[in-house]
């Protein structure tokens, strides 16, 4: 049986952790392992941050909605947006082995959401992007 | 978020409660870089009550460990609750932060 739910957000910060605190109380409310929750309300964030933050060209509100979806074994969150297109997998990663001084300050949300999620699958569809994010458990 | 903050001879001690991402951290760097600049160079980081760090928190820690470092400065972050040191783990970050379980002890160390 997969049970699903959907949020919808304007392009706010501060509503992040809101529905980042939907999102973990779904996830106490239908039993999910603690470490599950913690994956999901850090990845979200992260991708929400920067949607919000770097992802608009206009002072406009716009409207971002995260579809979750409980599976049998696995928790699915994708999230639709209509903001400038950008896959994750283009983005650089950072070198974790370097010292302090050579550590580059960015591009760290993106590498902990790869490292927090089984799977991260993004598809542009005409000034749409829908970005998935899967965990098994 | 709160932020805490007090002396006690050179070191600064710095509570940070709450939690640091992309809604707060802008006033941890208005409130912690600033003092790099104008020249203090011990700094220890409580986080006793911080319950959440996001990559913008982590952020603001690596900014201000890279001035403190180019000064020739100490930071040590101490008591930190396991989800917290997590994100730090899955970041690669642990090893560039020194890290103690508790304020006495991460003194001892930069002192």
């Amino acid at each position: 049986m997969d049970i699903t739910t959907k949020i919808s957000i304007p392009n706010q910060i501060p509503e992040i952790e809101k529905v980042c605190d939907i999102v973990s109380t779904f996830g106490e409310e239908k039993g999910l392992p603690q470490k599950i929750i913690f994956a999901f309300h850090l990845a979200l964030d992260e991708i929400l941050t920067n949607i919000i933050s770097y992802g608009y060209r206009d002072k406009d509100e716009h409207i971002i909605d995260i579809h979750l979806s409980l599976q049998a074994g696995a928790l699915a969150l994708e999230i639709i947006d209509d903001s400038v297109p950008f896959d994750p997998s283009d983005a650089p990663v950072p070198d974790v082995n370097q010292p302090l001084e050579e550590r580059k300050i960015g591009g760290l949300g993106i590498y902990l959401v790869k490292n927090l999620m089984d799977e991260v699958e993004y598809k542009s569809d005409n000034g749409t992007n829908r970005l998935t994010l899967k965990k098994k458990f | 978020m709160i932020i805490k903050t007090e002396k006690i001879n050179n070191i600064n001690i710095i509570s940070i409660q709450g939690r640091l991402d992309s809604n707060t951290a802008g006033e941890l760097e208005q409130r912690l870089l600033p003092t790099i600049d104008q020249g203090e160079t011990h700094f220890i980081l409580d986080f006793s009550e911080l319950d959440y760090i996001s990559s913008a928190g982590l952020r603001v820690l690596l900014q201000a460990a890279k001035k403190i470092n180019a000064v020739c400065g100490k930071m040590a972050i101490c008591a930190v609750k396991p989800e917290v040191k997590e994100v730090f783990d899955i970041a690669g970050l642990t090893i560039i932060f020194k890290m103690f379980d508790n304020p006495d002890s991460a003194v001892k160390a930069i002192l």
